[in-house]
């Protein structure tokens, strides 16, 4: 199982989920975690989702103003985790506090800081502007998966499984046959993996979507901010049409595929999906063909990937893999999140 | 995270063959045809890397790349 990187940043939800009618509960590196908004601001709230009572989960409890009241006795904290009422005595006890957590809500995206709070650093924290920029439509979903989320990163970081779980979909043959250019920012913790197919077949998922009839050029730059933001640049055109010299790109297609990639518990893991594209914005027959599709692409991943972890699970110890060319990427992510998994675990002040 | 550095390790896959073309970010470079020989090697800096450039001096950095010293 690939070790969780604490004191970092990840993905607990979309904005759209978390607001005053419930309260939503999510595990987060194995820390259980309730989310809600404040009256007067709407600012979100992230406390430990146990009372420290009987441990019974406030997210099945209710909100009174901005305090949570404990469904099973009705302890009630504020939202900086205080307990400010305890049944049928005048005295709270000094321990009686559940750890709130750093958040920030960015991009329709809404991040916990997972570590030591006084290293959260919010400038930290990668953007995906298409998300919630004018321009832009974009369809989302998330999924749950039983698996180590090791087994997504390599999955994201090697599309070229495109052309064998999702041929009819995204894949065509040329994906899995072009070459990859990797780079790795080895300070900003930045996989690349840029893969640029200059004539390639227009798959079903685009072909339907554009219009465009015919082979295409298409570009997919992956840009991998460990551990939890997955951002995939695609651009894909009539074969031969490129952007312009002044670098504008008028007759371009392009589509922001971002995944946010966050570990639940052992072997559990969060698919956060999005697609975002900059044509046909307005065009809902599009959007929800692009819904559609993806999602089905997405539960194909989810498939393969609780299929592959059942599988690891009753291989004998000690097995191997094998690696080749494709695998470039992947493998230097591995490598940048055992780094942020060794920083993580080390005393506060060696992290630095 | 934190801010990126400049310190970049690229690895093309040369079309048409598969050849693994390394460099490191001293400029240093490497063939190969294994990813995991390939990033063995990368991540060995300065550890085989003489001079920054075994097989011969570049006419310059690579492209969008920022060159460094020895520093890491």
């Amino acid at each position: 199982m690939t070790a969780f990187a604490r004191n970092q940043w990840y993905v607990a939800a979309y904005s759209h989920e978390v607001g005053r009618e419930e309260l939503l509960g999510r595990t987060i590196l194995g820390e259980p975690l309730v989310f809600y908004r404040t009256e007067e601001d709407g600012a979100p709230v992230v406390l430990h989702d146990r009372c420290v009572h009987r441990r019974y989960p406030l997210s099945e409890s209710r909100l009174d103003g901005d305090r949570i009241v404990c469904g099973y006795h009705g302890f009630t904290y504020d939202t900086t985790g205080a307990c400010v009422y305890v049944p049928g005595q005048k005295r709270i006890p000094r321990t009686a506090r559940v750890t709130s957590y750093p958040v920030v809500e960015q991009d329709s995206l809404v991040w916990v800081w997972i570590g030591d709070p006084t290293l959260a650093d919010p400038q930290t924290i990668p953007r995906a502007r298409h998300l919630d920029s004018p321009g832009w439509t974009t369809v989302r979903g998330m999924e749950p998966i039983d698996a180590d989320y090791g087994l997504l990163v390599d999955n994201l970081l090697d599309l070229s499984h495109e052309t064998y779980l999702h041929g009819g979909y995204i894949g065509t043959p040329e994906v899995a046959r072009t070459p990859i250019t990797t780079e790795v920012d080895e300070g900003a913790g930045i996989v690349r993996v840029s893969r640029r197919m200059d004539d390639a077949e227009c798959p079903p998922f685009y072909a339907r979507s554009t219009g465009i009839e015919g082979r295409i050029t298409r570009w997919q730059d992956i840009e991998y901010h460990a551990p939890c933001l997955y951002l995939l640049h695609s651009r894909i055109a009539p074969v031969g049409v490129l952007p312009e010299a002044d670098g504008s790109d008028p007759n371009g297609f392009h589509t922001e595929i971002t995944y946010a990639i966050t570990p639940s518990a052992e072997g559990e893991v969060y698919d956060f999906w999005m697609v975002s594209r900059d044509w046909e914005t307005e065009d809902t027959e599009v959007t929800e063909f692009i819904r559609g599709n993806n999602h089905t692409v997405v539960m194909q991943d989810v498939d393969a990937l609780n299929l592959l972890q059942r599988t690891l699970g009753s291989e004998r110890t000690g097995y191997q893999e094998l690696s080749i060319n494709i695998d470039t990427g992947g493998l230097a992510a591995r490598r940048i999140l055992a780094r942020l998994v060794e920083e993580g675990d080390k005393p506060v002040e060696k992290v630095q | 995270m934190t801010s990126p550095t400049g310190e970049v390790y690229r690895i093309d896959w040369l079309p048409g063959t598969d050849v693994l073309h390394g460099t490191c970010h001293c400029g240093a470079e490497h063939t190969a045809e294994d990813p995991v020989e390939m990033w063995e090697w990368m991540l060995g800096h300065p550890e085989g890397h003489p001079e920054g450039h075994p097989e011969g001096p570049p006419e310059g950095p690579p492209e969008g790349h920022q060159q460094r010293g020895n520093d890491s």
